[in-house]
């Protein structure tokens, strides 16, 4: 008989996400539904308010990306009012995208979804001799050794024997699944804890560029008010942009010889996970990393791919990428079921409980000319390699070599964690780039920062595009009077998180999740790790409840 | 001297989510010691770790869900924490200071004395204003903040 397993996280408060999926006699799963459980709504709140600051609440929608939602904002103002910044700007700007997209990166495969592939409890069983030699077998990186392999078993068998492993309680250890050896897992383990480091200092850079972190305080409309002052003692100057440079030394280096060779090293062993988890194979990313004030040409293409068939936006003047993205509600929790545009959005609630072949989410399921589309790191890998894109082919082509796959094989669990390593490599060299360009523009003489603008009288639209962390981001004003009428943010999880649409089509994670077989309905491992390789902006633990609502595995948190 | 670092948690648009950032716009408009650093977090949990590798002390901030009437504050220590007695189903962010906790644990450079102050709040609707009761409860926070502050510093 059929099995219903729902895994729904423990909160309540912030935006989670449930997924349910029915499995047959043997254990496959044969239909999925992914439901968002938090009504956001967020949008009204900038409903009558200032379009000069709304960037500053705009950063608040998310807890996780907050500058890329403060890029958003401020750049389809700019947009709405054809704003052209300086090019210091633009290069600030890009720093802080970039540099959260490393951070972001880094933290995902560590931090949110390496525990599903490493188990902890093995790692205490490791031989740090053997460990270290693995280790320093894949990268001449200096923690690498033997002592350092041994410094982490010591701290984790600390940790392990209280016998309270707190938010690691809730990881499938011993699961049939974890076929990583004890040295590999105590390898991987010592890489999470200093990729901690790793992320700690992406912040700070974010930090001496925006003010503050994780919420920036330095944009404006026309550019930003971080002040270029070299030889001065505030603002940017140099002792500041010297210690930049440094930390984007150091998490290049930690990208370059940890967080690739560990994706490559694991990506490896479980390999057969490159053929599971795919969803359509329909891709849109934004054109994005702008090389001048004007927005005129961009580091990193963007496009649309239906099938096999491409389609590039040059700019974010495109008019395919601004007409035919649609929202459609007929199986979300909101009154109107025809697709509309994000201009027209309408967010008045229609709560109905959970239905499965009715209303059964938050979250509304956007389209591209009616097709189901991913976004994300795949996405902008897959369409940048469609084009031709130098750095993106040559990376791909790098881990397709290591690890002998085919390019569709990025679609699937394994190959959006490897699609998101590949974009990470790409963003890297750009933040580097970028940097250069902006000590080199200074040094010409240009100091510009910003070109002071006033919010006109009378109606405008815009549109603000970014490709964020977890993929393409568009925000969409309404201007009037000088206040915002309208605002709508099409976030990446909405793209691949969306309920089946107005005919039925199911979305990006229902998809990943058809055919998967579940070895143990009670510890759903396959389902974790197949969603965690979107990167949830709501990544947290998760527990499964039977459909009495009986919990199968609690995540021991009182 | 010991840095302690003051950090509101909670999203500021969801009503009385946000009274941990509520709480630390409030103390910016005092002097406090130089000592401390006020922190607004916001929910990016985990991403905010370098704040607390820099503390010897913790003064955390933020909505808790319990039984308790909207507005009610209750302080918890490190070990609370650390052994999960805070109640949960709170949010998010909620575990995101627990692993982030748990991370500086393991690396070894927790802060010695942690101290959590929940608010129970009353909306989580979209609003950057807090509800009546929460706002009543807050200049209550800033004082068991201030109080802290003084105590750690004799």
């Amino acid at each position: 008989m059929a099995k219903r397993i729902t895994i729904d996280p423990i909160t309540r408060i912030e935006g989670h996400l449930r997924i349910d999926v029915q499995i047959n006699d043997n254990n496959v799963v044969d239909d999925s539904w992914s439901s968002v459980q938090m009504f956001r709504g967020i949008e009204t709140i900038l409903r009558g308010s200032d379009p000069a600051s709304a960037w500053s609440l705009a950063q608040r929608f998310c807890g996780v990306c907050t500058t890329t939602h403060a890029l958003g904002s401020i750049r389809c103002v700019e947009d709405a009012l054809n704003v052209e910044i300086p090019f210091n700007a633009q290069m600030l700007r890009n720093l802080v995208l970039t540099i959260q997209s490393l951070q972001d990166h880094i933290v995902h495969f560590y931090h949110l979804t390496a525990l599903d592939w490493i188990d902890i409890v093995s790692a205490t069983k490791a031989d740090p001799v053997k460990a270290g030699k693995i280790a320093e077998g894949l990268s001449g990186w200096p923690k690498n050794s033997v002592n350092d392999m041994k410094e982490a078993k010591d701290k984790l068998t600390a940790f392990v024997s209280t016998g309270n492993l707190g938010i690691y309680s809730a990881g499938y250890w011993g699961h049939e699944d974890m076929r990583l050896s004890p040295e590999i897992n105590l390898m991987a383990f010592s890489h999470y804890l200093q990729a901690l480091d790793a992320q700690r200092q992406a912040a700070q850079a974010v930090a001496i560029i925006g003010g503050k972190n994780p919420h920036i305080q330095n944009l404006c409309v026309g550019g930003v008010s971080t002040q270029l002052n070299m030889d001065g003692y505030t603002g940017l100057n140099i002792e500041k942009l010297d210690w930049l440079g440094d930390i984007i030394g150091t998490v290049d280096k930690f990208i370059n010889q940890v967080y690739v060779p560990d994706v490559l090293a694991i990506g490896g062993i479980y390999k057969d996970w490159f053929n599971m988890g795919k969803a359509s194979p329909n891709y849109i990313s934004t054109p994005d990393i702008p090389l001048d004030g004007k927005a005129t040409k961009f580091a990193i293409k963007g496009g649309v791919i239906i099938g096999k068939s491409v389609r590039e936006f040059k700019d974010w003047k495109d008019t395919d990428l601004r007409s035919k993205i649609t929202e459609t509600s007929k199986h979300a929790w909101y009154e109107e079921n025809d697709p509309l545009h994000p201009y027209v959005g309408e967010q008045t609630p229609n709560y109905t409980d959970f239905e499965d072949d009715g209303k059964y989410t938050w979250c509304k399921a956007p389209r591209y000319d009616g097709n189901v589309t991913q976004t994300g790191p795949i996405a902008q890998i897959m369409v940048n390699y469609k084009l031709g894109h130098a750095s993106t082919v040559k990376y791909v082509d790098y881990v397709r070599s290591k690890l002998g796959l085919t390019v569709d094989q990025l679609n699937s669990t394994m190959g959006r964690n490897a699609a998101r390593a590949i974009k990470t490599l790409v963003m890297v060299d750009y933040t580097k780039e970028c940097y250069q360009l902006l000590i080199d523009n200074y040094a010409s003489g240009d100091t510009a920062y910003n070109n002071p603008t006033t919010i006109p009288a009378g109606e405008y639209k815009g549109v603000g595009f970014n490709e964020a962390p977890r993929g393409m981001l568009s925000h969409w004003v309404v201007i009037k009077d000088k206040l915002i009428t309208n605002y709508e943010a099409v976030v990446p999880s909405t793209w691949v998180a969306s309920p089946r649409d107005n005919e039925n089509k199911k979305g990006p994670y229902e998809e990943s999740l058809m055919n998967l077989k579940v070895a143990d309905a009670k510890n759903p491992l396959e389902i974790v790790r197949t969603i965690h390789s979107f990167d949830p902006c709501i990544a947290c633990a998760v527990h499964t409840v039977d459909p009495d609502g009986v919990e199968f595995v609690k995540v021991k948190v009182r | 001297m010991k840095k302690i670092v003051v950090m509101g948690i909670g999203n500021y648009i969801f009503t009385d989510e946000g009274i941990g950032v509520h709480a630390i716009m409030e103390l910016e408009k005092l002097k406090l010691p130089e000592n401390v650093e006020l922190v607004d977090c916001g929910t990016a949990s985990m991403f905010t770790n370098s704040h607390i590798a820099d503390a010897d002390i913790l003064i955390a901030i933020d909505a808790i869900a319990s039984d308790k009437e909207p507005g009610a504050i209750v302080v918890y220590d490190k070990e609370d924490i650390m052994l999960s007695r805070v109640p949960m189903k709170i949010s998010p962010h909620q575990i995101g200071f627990q692993e982030t906790l748990l991370h500086a644990r393991l690396r070894g450079d927790i802060p010695d004395i942690v101290k959590l102050v929940g608010v129970v709040p009353k909306s989580l609707d979209a609003s950057i204003v807090l509800t009546d009761e929460c706002q009543k409860s807050l200049p209550e926070v800033v004082k068991i903040v201030l109080d802290f502050i003084e105590e750690f510093n004799k």
